[in-house]
């Protein structure tokens, strides 16, 4: 049947009248297909993303009662001193762990990029961090920076005094970030090498014929052709680092006292060990703001100059 | 004559000035790759120490004697083969579920022509923007006000929407060519029947790669676990394991947690690397 009338000459108008009935079938299985997805997307990503908005001007305990507060959590937000110390905890943490995250892993991806023997078994190693629960590396890094961990142990070895690395104030940070890295460069590397295949060989050949030494063959040559990778990179990882919360949970749980507490690890003390509903929404929503800011900042930043 | 110059200095100049030389690129490899793999490499073998070692370095991470007395005691608590099931239950559950419900919008959004399909579409890519912790208070809520806390649907239920897998899952069925589809319909297969036996075994790779990625995230997921999971026989592996500091547990027991927690996901890395590297690639690409 639908061979013949594929053959048939159009418009008759009994064709037409066929066309439109099947192509209203095909719109209602293609509805039925697409609803069980986006009920689903509606109910627990949408409705939770607006809810958290409404919430943040409200009041709301477990046992069910809610009542509107107009701005009083964006009042308490601005004065409240642990917000402000949360954000510079995020911020400070984020600008050690971002730069370290894109060097190392710019760097393994030069190192690793020619064709040599044992490549792969490097990158596959590089990888394996990327693959692993930040909750179960935040148990090894726990003991291997504690006092009485490997590193103190070796720096004792050695006759070096150890370093009380995760109950300094100062030394806390650093210390996360050094985690996040390990965790993080082997997939930025990946991206990285992929960026690399794009950097024509023949441009680089003639480079260093013309007697450019490495930096320059790097700077001008091969960076032009990272930067998309480069403002991807830069990007995820800032996001990431915002959002920083299962290793710091398992290492320092904040501390010591408050100087790992992220506005993630905030956000989640006032929610979820307070009950502070209302609270934790609004410190949600200032999380939304600036990470839009930054990525438009950085989306500015990079966009723009050169290339 | 340029040629003879151009060539002589090339090889004058590239070992020296362009390139590292080769020694030290493998010492810089060498030294990130130990550097890397210390941290496994030190689990494990703690792990395979005694419960009540006292563990000193660097004598302790000579890899001799090794028991298995601690992953064996580890195990017997029931605690952790427990957690394990929980783990098993979230990802594998979520898997199956996400991959179906993706690949089904994913082939409606690929192949079918109706009414606001793309608005549809990019509308649900472009949420992706949305920062999980954004929802996770009203999340949290309104599983508690279903029922759902310490239920492993309302573990599973909330990440089934998943948006990296019906991009993916759309991006690679586009690539089927619509005439395969049209023949088997003038064949008078069933829409269901299309999509069971013609569509899904021609996207089997990406499946794969998908399920994997998804699998592997769960497995690896923390926070929401933590909000939904409280009972102590309804925490998933990391949960679990996080909460093992509370408890003053000795060190060999601790990595016997972390050693049972991360071999299968090990596993499955030796047997299925190419997947995952390209599960990892393509979900960063896209998030």
């Amino acid at each position: 049947m639908s061979t013949t009338q594929r053959s048939a000459p159009p418009p008759s108008n009994v064709a037409h009248r066929a066309g439109v009935l099947l192509r209203r079938r095909e719109a209602r299985i293609a509805y039925a297909f697409i609803l069980p997805y986006v009920s689903l997307f509606l109910l627990f990503r949408i409705v939770p993303a607006a809810g958290s908005i409404a919430l943040s001007f409200a009041d709301y305990s477990l046992a069910g009662r809610f009542s509107w507060v107009g701005l009083d959590h964006y009042e308490r937000l601005g004065s409240d001193p642990l917000v402000g110390e949360a954000l510079v905890v995020t911020a400070v943490y984020t600008v050690i762990a971002v730069p370290l995250i894109v060097v190392s892993s710019l760097g393994m991806a030069l190192l690793i990029r020619r064709p040599t023997r044992g490549v792969k078994f490097f990158r596959s190693v590089f990888f394996l961090p990327v693959m692993t629960s930040l909750v179960f590396a935040g148990v090894i890094w726990r003991w291997i920076y504690a006092d009485n961990g490997a590193i103190n142990s070796l720096l004792d070895g050695i006759g070096l005094s150890s370093v009380s690395w995760l109950s300094s104030g100062t030394l806390v940070l650093p210390v996360l970030a050094s985690v996040a890295t390990w965790a993080r460069f082997g997939f930025d590397m990946l991206i990285f090498l992929a960026a690399l295949l794009s950097v024509p060989a023949e441009l680089e050949e003639a480079a260093r014929v013309d007697g450019a030494r490495w930096w320059q063959v790097f700077r001008y040559v091969v960076l032009p052709h990272l930067r998309p990778a480069l403002f991807f990179v830069l990007v995820i990882e800032t996001v990431h680092s915002f959002q920083v919360f299962d290793v710091i949970y398992v290492m320092t749980a904040g501390g010591p006292v408050r100087s790992s507490t992220t506005l993630v690890f905030l956000l989640y003390q006032r929610g979820f060990e307070f009950f502070e509903f209302g609270y934790a929404a609004a410190i949600g929503v200032v999380l939304f703001v600036i990470t839009i800011a930054v990525a438009i900042v950085q989306g500015r930043f990079f966009g723009r100059s050169r290339t | 004559m340029t040629t003879v110059t151009a060539t002589a200095r090339t090889t004058q100049t590239r070992p020296t000035a362009a390139r590292l030389p080769r020694y030290a690129r493998y010492t810089a490899l060498t030294v990130a790759a130990l550097a890397t793999g210390f941290p496994f490499y030190a689990m494990l073998v703690i792990a395979l120490k005694p419960p009540t070692a006292v563990i000193e370095l660097p004598g302790s991470l000579w890899p001799w004697p090794l028991t298995t007395e601690t992953i064996r005691t580890a195990l017997a608590g029931g605690e952790i083969a427990r957690w394990t099931l929980n783990s098993v239950i979230y990802s594998a559950g979520s898997t199956v579920v996400i991959v179906a419900l993706a690949s089904l919008a994913g082939y409606a959004f690929a192949k079918k022509r109706f009414a606001g399909r793309d608005t549809i579409f990019w509308s649900i890519v472009s949420m992706m923007m949305i920062p999980y912790h954004l929802t996770l208070v009203p999340l949290f809520i309104l599983v508690a006000q279903a029922g759902g806390i310490n239920t492993y649907w309302g573990l599973i239920v909330p990440t089934l929407a998943n948006v990296h897998a019906l991009f993916l899952m759309r991006q690679f069925i586009m690539g089927i060519p619509d005439e395969i589809i049209d023949a088997a319909r003038v064949d008078g297969a069933g829409e269901l029947r299309i999509y069971w036996s013609l569509v899904l075994p021609l996207v089997r790779p990406i499946v794969a790669t998908v399920g994997l990625f998804m699998f592997l995230w769960h497995w690896n997921d923390f926070l929401w676990p933590l909000v939904v999971g409280q009972s102590e026989d309804m925490r998933t592996l990391t949960v679990g394991v996080a909460g093992l500091r509370q408890q003053e547990t000795l060190l060999p027991m601790e990595m016997a947690g972390v050693a049972l927690a991360f071999l299968p996901i090990m596993a499955v890395y030796v047997v299925a690397q190419r997947h995952f590297l390209q599960a990892a690639m393509m979900s960063g690409m896209k998030g």
